[in-house]
């Protein structure tokens, strides 16, 4: 019980101070705390907002019934959540084909004996799942046409009376048109009349027709749920097989230990070759086992080459934007401070501050892709490019490339500014006593700076540099999208290309990842900034 | 001998065509060991004076001499202890005044300068808040804070630009206390400057009263010769404190008559005249009449 009253305030302060703000009126209601007052608090801040998000979600739901156009539909909340699944299960089995690929020894053949009875007892449920697509399919198609035949009858009898009575009215006109005498205006106003009539009653009856023929496509065009439901059982039973099959690829044909396996018993025949072999014949075979068994060396180590799934995608994103992140600060810190410092040189940035700021991620993107490339015309002979590829520490596991410095480079370019700003404010808005704080203690122009400038400046910094990472953020997903770098971006430039069912689901789906990862980059920003900044408030924590 | 000595300083701003005198032929010596108190209205340039005595303001004209050398922008030798605190918002009081003691006394170890700083905080009172920030302080442990952190530069000379003007009146007496103490165990060089003549008199060895700005100089000083250690408690009793405390009062009062004497030429006569009918106007008709202002076309429709 004392432990429990001891924890409430550090408890109460942690929400506070990771803007979790919403959740300490729970924590006091818990405590007993003026029940009165935090339920009223709890309805203002959690059930409010979830009340407006089921009222969205129902007005989405709504909206996704009635926005249908030619290139799709918007989903629907439950389409997108399946789309989601969907994402996780094609990451889950990415995951699974990478561990069998790295199996070997019985381990990788009872997982094949495991495999192949999945195989042999999903197959059937793949075909009765096909047989039942083929049956509800005939079976809708059947209430359709039941539900067509009498309209389609209604509609070739108008028809065919209109085409007879449109026949007899050309008849009469022409009756007409014969017994007409020159200079009867009379006689001529009553044929005009009566032209005029046929034309209207025949647009008239064509649209009677038009009509009934529309009425009988949408019927057509409707679709079952049944149909529908059967259908997505089946894509699913038909997935899990492809899945299955390709596993078992994985552990046989493609596997890593199977490849070596076969390779050596290759390099040993050729041995035996070889050992028969004299003069040009021998040198050439002896070269080409040198060049095996240097292949090899590469598969012993060599890592499943499968899919990105948007999980990794989304790391690589995060790093992408992290990188862009402190490459810009790392530019805007220092001169910030200087600009802050020196009023000569804020004069002198000012134009390059004023140009450059408005640029578009869109404009620098091509220039900072031409530069990365420039820089690395290779990358497989920069010693540097492989060198992030096979030890930078966990660098090496996200393939870094022109394409993702140039994406970084765009991050770094449009984030900057704010925290440029902010630093020059910041050290230029030195309280002009701390200032002389520092003058009667004559602090030489390092300690200067790292004492008292920094230090002051700090929390403006802070804020300069969480808006910062915040542009970076949605920055980067356009340059990514441009720059095709593996990431978020680019997980939605193919989606967009793709055009299956789901495509436009999963896009939705990244609207709310890329929206999560931002809130949670800001609040970490917002937590740090906190730490920094030294009046009043939470900062002691 | 004058330690600390300025000689027909002047302090200008602007340009010559439109320059504001702050001070003007200010001539001031201070021997060493003595306590100076510098009283003033607020306005009258005492701030200035004293970023001159610190050296953060150099005088348009005249010198300023410390040991017979002019002075040459400011320095820990001359402990400055701000008006308003100055003490860095981030740091602890600690850490405040290990920034003076790491600038002064470089070459002490690490544990030395802990128990200096220990030493200071001691000194003022605070021991039992070394760690705390000064937002988490009253205006009191602050002031005590920036009093320690001026002692600790070890000082040849401590210039109080009006210290405890921002503290309620119990916690100012208890640190005019404190810094005779420390003054009266540690003797050094004081100049302070204040608006309380009671504070002036318990503490100073002279007072100097400064006249009303623009062009405030210095006005003839008053000598406190009353033994030390002096008693607060007792002081009022104390013929010589009455007689010192309002003849101060009496001449600060005499210059600040004198100054509104002197701006009386500002007040302007105002006409006599009285206006005619303050009801409004009625307000309902005028509008309708607007409306259907003839000659204008209703575009608004």
């Amino acid at each position: 019980m004392n432990f429990l009253k001891t924890i409430k305030y550090p408890i109460l302060k942690g929400i506070d101070f990771s803007g979790l703000t919403f959740l300490s009126p729970v924590v006091r209601l818990c405590y007993g705390e003026e029940p009165a007052v935090q339920i009223k608090k709890i309805v203002q801040w959690i059930i409010i907002p979830i009340i407006a998000i089921l009222i969205f979600i129902f007005a989405w739901n709504q909206a996704s019934d009635n926005i249908h156009t030619k290139s799709g539909r918007l989903p629907s909340p439950k389409e997108t959540l399946l789309a989601y699944s969907a994402i996780d299960t094609f990451a889950e089995y990415e995951a699974l084909k990478e561990e069998a690929y790295l199996m070997s020894g019985n381990e990788r053949i009872s997982e094949l004996e495991v495999t192949e009875k999945l195989i042999a007892a999903i197959e059937p449920i793949v075909e009765s799942t096909t047989e039942a697509v083929k049956t509800t399919k005939a079976a809708y198609a059947e209430k359709i046409e039941a539900r067509i035949a009498p309209l389609d009858e209604e509609r070739k009898k108008t028809d065919a009376a209109f085409k007879e009575a449109q026949a007899s009215r050309k008849a009469a006109l022409a009756e007409m048109s014969e017994a007409l005498t020159p200079g009867d205006t009379a006689a001529y106003e009553a044929f005009l009349a009566a032209v005029k009539d046929d034309v209207s009653k025949t647009d008239e009856e064509k649209d009677k027709v038009r009509a009934l023929k529309s009425e009988i496509d949408d019927i057509r065009d409707e679709k079952s749920k049944d149909v529908a439901k059967a259908l997505y059982a089946q894509t699913q039973a038909a997935e899990e097989l492809q899945f299955l099959q390709k596993k078992v690829d994985q552990l046989t044909r493609d596997n890593r230990s199977e490849k070596v396996a076969s390779a050596k018993v290759e390099m040993s025949e050729e041995f035996a070759t070889l050992t028969t072999l004299t003069g040009a014949d021998a040198f050439k075979t002896a070269r080409g086992i040198a060049k095996d068994e240097a292949r090899l060396v590469k598969t012993e180590t060599s890592d499943y080459a499968g899919a990105k799934t948007l999980w990794y995608q989304t790391r690589r994103s995060i790093l992408c934007v992290f990188t862009g992140f402190l490459l810009g600060s790392a530019i805007a810190i220092p001169i910030g401070i200087l600009c802050g410092l020196n009023s000569t040189f804020m004069a002198a940035m000012t134009p390059f501050v004023a140009i450059f700021k408005p640029v578009s991620p869109i404009v620098w993107l091509p220039i900072c892709l031409i530069i990365a490339s420039a820089y690395v015309p290779a990358p497989e002979d920069s010693t540097l490019m492989n060198w992030m590829w096979e030890d930078a520490w966990f660098l090496k596991n996200y393939d870094i490339n022109p394409a993702f410095i140039a994406s970084a480079c765009t991050v770094a370019l449009c984030s900057l500014w704010a925290t440029l700003a902010n630093t020059a404010l910041g050290v230029a808005s030195i309280d002009k006593d701390h200032m002389n704080v520092a003058r009667v203690l004559k602090l030489g122009f390092w300690s200067r700076l790292f004492k008292i400038v920094i230090p002051s400046a700090l929390p403006l910094i802070f804020a300069g540099l969480r808006i910062s990472l915040g542009v970076g953020w949605m920055v980067l997903i356009a340059a990514e999208l441009l720059s095709s770098s593996e990431g978020i971006g680019k997980f939605v430039w193919d989606q967009f290309n793709n055009g299956a069912s789901d495509s436009f689901a999963k896009m939705v789906v990244v609207v709310f990842i890329v929206g999560f990862i931002g809130l949670l980059l800001d609040r970490i920003m917002i937590v740090f900034q906190r730490l920094v900044s030294f009046e009043g408030g939470a900062a002691g924590v | 001998m004058s330690f600390l000595e300025l000689k027909d300083v002047n302090v200008g701003f602007g340009p010559a065509s439109s320059r504001t005198e702050v001070l003007s032929n200010i001539n001031l010596s201070v021997k060493e060991k003595e306590f100076v108190a510098i009283i003033g209205f607020s306005g009258a340039g005492k701030s200035t004076l004293m970023s001159l005595l610190a050296g953060l303001q150099a005088p348009s004209s005249g010198s300023v001499t410390m040991n017979g050398k002019p002075m040459q922008g400011p320095g820990p030798d001359r402990g400055l202890m701000f008006q308003n605190y100055s003490l860095l918002p981030w740091l602890s009081v600690f850490d405040n005044i290990k920034l003076a003691v790491d600038r002064v006394f470089p070459e002490l170890s690490k544990s030395e300068k802990a128990d200096k700083i220990h030493h200071y905080i001691k000194m003022v009172k605070l021991d039992h808040a070394p760690d705390k920030k000064p937002h988490e302080l009253s205006g009191g442990m602050r002031q005590r804070a920036s009093l320690a952190r001026t002692l600790s530069l070890d000082p040849e000379i401590l210039l109080l630009d009006e210290p405890l003007s921002a503290l309620d009146a119990l916690t100012r007496s208890e640190i005019q206390d404190q810094i005779l103490n420390i003054w009266e165990t540690d003797k050094r060089t004081v100049v302070m400057i204040t608006n309380d003549v009671d504070e002036a008199v318990l503490m100073a060895d002279r007072i100097i009263p400064l006249t009303m700005g623009p062009k405030a100089t210095l006005a003839d000083e008053f000598e406190v010769r009353m033994e030390r250690p002096r008693d607060r408690h007792t002081l009022n009793d104390h013929p010589e404190f009455m007689r010192l405390k309002s003849e101060i009062t009496q001449f600060m009062m005499d210059l600040n008559e004198e100054s509104k004497g002197l701006r009386k030429n500002d007040i302007v006569p105002m006409p006599d005249i009285r206006p005619k009918d303050f009801a409004l106007p009625t307000a309902t008709p005028r509008l309708k009449n607007r409306h259907s202002q003839p000659g204008k076309p209703k575009s608004a429709a």
